[in-house]
């Protein structure tokens, strides 16, 4: 069972999906579309309300000239490991200024979550049943005192410039 | 076929320990269980699987030995000293691994 | 040295219930081991071949004896009463349970220490100069700069899942005691010609299957850039460093690959978006950090002058030990001691419980309780006075700390190897032992001089035998150890990765092979002011292929 969860709880009648040779969007459904196929869409249409999910070799880049017009930017995880998501992530948030939902797909496990929150992810779509029970349980494994600055903002003033600290684990 | 038997680390504490003929996991090579042909190996193999998979224990691998008179005898170096320790002095109140059982 | 405050302590108490839950996860089943592998790195914990083995750190490899004590509590009650200190300034204790690493991290917490990132792909301990702030042609002291990166390293969201491990060292001095161009990043910290503090930036070297020189692809970083830039070299590794093979993935293999301007052109680029944001360090942080590595307030101590030389007329031993072991200080009432961790036939960088209360007390009553960790395995008391030092020298002997080899032919740099490491295709220590004995007389290392052993016991190249005047490097070949020996290989500020000399040894025949290369050295150096490693370089490897390979020798 594959849920979506956001600071604010899960998500119901989430739209989004990968559209895959055996599965196209139905009536309630949006497709996210690969990097490649939304540059064209845009590019050939004036649609708006869109959705992309990246793989871990794209440059984020590329998207900067259709950003006000994406509802949703997916991020794969392929492997937990595969930390690429992050900095992709990263620069989405902190470079290019984008603003609406950043989810976190793949292989996403609780212990990565908080990492995630603070790289400027706010919504993940979790498959693994221990991250589903924590996250049912509002139990995040996360440190709330940071020694860096990252896309998520937090609270400054902990002595040196670069600490941050967080109102909760994330 | 060369004689194999089970080997792992448990995980508690990641002590060696190989699997004997009680199905328990011994802290001692020497009285493990001997798979002399490939049924038994694949018993082996299962058992590890299970337990691995029971979070008794890490790192699980069949290993080759040789039987002379009783005393099993890892063909690797490596699976040697994982049974003797290591091969020096190194801590007082330890047993240094035993020479000859470590030489080929 | 740095102190922690309310919320460093916080930090590392946080970290350690993050790290207790998830030991208890695993231990009940709920955390399986893949997922659980990576965060169990994180904290240090790796599983060898006997049992599992904590990695601590030892941040720039810096401590005072409350945390050296410490290390000694925790080697009698959870391990074998021992530990190992390592080539990366850290301690290793080999038979810890992992039902027990959450009480270890928890008594280190508090006393300021912890095992975070010492494993991992991660950013890793930053190491520095092992005579920072003591050397007299020290330029500025790296610490504060290894502190700062220490702290912005410590659980870094978006850099805790790299393509492999990182690791960071800075050196302050020409001399570069902290082999900065074997380095995934190494900073030369220096001074331009306004007088302005800033570092030289090397990218991409490293030891291990393909050892490489690290590229200069910055001349002169100003330090307030520091966390910027190493954010963009980080940042363009993390996303473009292969993740399709592990034997091609540390950064080094990234500048190879692409090229070292090419890479620093997209460093450039990243960094030019960085450079005047949040990371820009300001003046008033670094002075605060720096203040925590000010001297210690060193008593005037002139009488030290007679009663040394005094106490060396009277005592030969004494006269090796301060000759050998002791290096001069940037004050001259004092001297930096070396505690060799490397007696004649002993493990080498192994100390008992003992030995760390002995180190820890000698600190605290005659060292400004300062101690430091060389990545050559040895301690160091970075502020003795002279007219200290017949005390030190009292105090260790007798204890297996005495032994005055540092630099020699028995100051070897041994990895554990096949005796401890899963990872190993042979043994390094007993090969360390057996040297180390043929070696062991005073006269022969005296007449021999400077002359560094590594011996790694598989490619993963712990040792650092690459930067070996002598390198041996195990390898397992139809079942059985094999040496393969090096020459040449050097870390300081002319690094030299060692060339193969030829066939491989069997293990009862490296040490003559060792002797002879010793003996061809002895024959053909100008004098014995000409070290051994000069000599290569001005010879080359001919003469010692001859030796070894000619009509008299023997090999596999």
């Amino acid at each position: 069972m594959t849920r979506i969860w956001r600071e604010t709880g899960f998500v119901e009648n989430d739209p989004w999906i990968v559209e895959t040779d055996d599965l196209t969007a139905g009536e309630d459904q949006k497709a996210l579309l690969d990097l490649d196929t939304l540059i064209v869409r845009a590019e050939e249409s004036n649609d708006v309300g869109l959705g992309v999910v990246l793989k871990p070799a794209d440059d984020v880049s590329r998207l900067e000239p259709y950003l006000y017009r994406l509802e949703i930017v997916a991020v794969s995880f392929p492997a937990f490991n595969d930390g690429r998501g992050f900095s992709q992530a990263s620069l989405l948030r902190q470079r290019l200024g984008y603003a609406n939902e950043l989810r976190a797909v793949g292989d996403v496990l609780i212990d990565q979550i908080p990492l995630m929150l603070r790289c400027g992810f706010d919504s993940f779509s979790v498959t693994n049943a221990t991250a589903l029970k924590r996250l049912a349980d509002n139990r995040l494994p996360g440190i709330p005192h940071h020694y860096q600055p990252t896309a998520r903002s937090a609270e400054a003033g902990q002595g040196y410039s670069w600490r941050r600290v967080s109102p909760k684990s994330a | 076929m060369v004689d194999k038997v089970l080997t792992a680390n448990r995980l508690t504490d990641g002590i060696s320990v190989w699997l004997d003929a009680n199905g328990q996991w011994s802290t001692s090579l020497q009285g493990a269980l001997v798979a002399r042909h490939p049924e038994a190996v694949a018993a082996l193999e299962a058992i590890g699987k299970r337990a691995y998979a029971e979070n008794k224990v890490v790192d699980v691998n069949v290993i080759d030995v040789q039987e002379t008179e009783g005393v099993l005898w890892p063909l690797r170096l490596r699976e040697r000293i994982r049974a003797e320790g290591p091969t020096m002095e190194y801590a007082p109140g330890y047993p240094i691994a035993d020479p000859k059982f470590i030489d080929a | 040295m740095y102190r922690y405050d309310e919320f460093d302590h916080a930090f590392v108490a946080e970290r350690v219930a993050q790290f207790r839950d998830q030991v208890e996860r695993r231990l009940s089943g709920e955390l399986a081991e893949d997922a659980f592998k990576p965060l169990r790195l994180m904290n240090g914990v790796y599983l060898q071949l006997h049992a599992y083995m904590l990695r601590i750190a030892i941040p720039y490899g810096t401590l005072n004896s409350k945390q050296m004590r410490m290390l000694a509590h925790v080697a009698r009650t959870y391990d074998r009463g021992y530990g190992h200190f390592t080539t990366r300034q850290n301690l290793q204790f080999n038979w810890p349970k992992l039902s027990d690493m959450p009480a270890v991290l928890h008594d280190l917490s508090t006393v300021e220490m912890h095992a975070i990132q010492t494993s991992g792909n991660c950013i890793r301990n930053v190491t520095a100069d092992h005579f920072a702030g003591a050397a007299a042609d020290e330029v500025a002291d790296p610490r504060p700069y290894a502190e700062i990166l220490r702290q912005w390293s410590s659980v870094h969201p978006e850099f805790s899942l790299l393509p492999r491990k990182f690791k960071i060292a800075v050196t302050g001095a020409e001399r570069d005691r902290a082999a900065i161009q074997v380095h995934d990043i190494g900073l030369h910290l220096k001074k331009n010609d306004k007088g302005e503090i800033g570092f030289a930036v090397y990218v991409g070297g490293g030891q291990g299957r393909t050892p490489m020189i690290a590229k200069l692809i910055r001349d002169f970083l100003p330090e307030e850039d520091l966390l910027s830039y190493t954010t963009a070299v980080m940042r363009v590794y993390n996303l473009h460093g292969r993740r399709d093979n592990k034997y091609k993935a540390r950064i080094k293999i990234l500048v190879h690959e692409t090229g070292a301007e090419e890479l620093a052109r997209q460093v450039e680029v990243e960094f030019a978006q960085l450079k005047d944001s949040e990371l820009k360090l300001p003046d008033a942080d670094v002075q605060a950090i720096t203040r925590y590595f000010a001297l210690p307030d060193m008593p005037e101590r002139p009488e030290g002058w007679e009663s040394l030389a005094r106490w060396k007329k009277a005592d030969e031993d004494f006269a090796r030990w301060v000759q050998q072991n002791v290096q001069p200080h940037k004050n001259p009432d004092y001297g930096m001691v070396t505690i060799s961790l490397k007696p004649i036939g002993g493990i080498p960088g192994d100390a008992t419980d003992a030995q760390m209360e002995i180190v820890a007390d000698i600190a605290e009553e005659f060292a400004f309780d300062e101690i430091r960790v060389s990545h050559e395995q040895n301690l160091i008391l970075p502020h003795v006075a002279l007219a200290d030092l017949e005390s030190v020298f009292r105090r260790l002997q007798g204890t297996g700390l005495e032994t005055a080899n540092a630099g020699l032919i028995t100051d070897i740099i041994a990895c554990p190897g096949l005796d401890y490491c899963a990872l190993a295709n042979a043994r390094s220590i007993p090969l360390a032992q057996e040297i180390s004995s043929r070696f062991g007389s005073a006269e022969r290392q005296a007449e021999i001089g400077e002359l560094k052993i590594k011996i790694s016991g598989c490619i993963n190249a712990c040792g650092h035998h690459h930067v070996g005047h002598i390198g041996l490097l195990g390898v397992e070949k139809k079942g059985a150890e094999l040496y393969q020996i090096t020459l040449g290989g050097s870390g300081d500020e002319h690094t030299s990765i060692g060339e193969i000399v030829g066939r491989g040894f069997d293990p009862d025949k490296v040490t003559d092979a060792i002797e002879t290369i010793v003996n061809t050295y002895l024959g053909l150096r100008l004098d014995p002011s000409e070290i051994f490693l000069a000599a290569y370089r001005r010879v080359g490897p001919q003469p010692f292929k001859d030796a070894l390979y000619g009509s008299a020798a023997e090999a596999a």
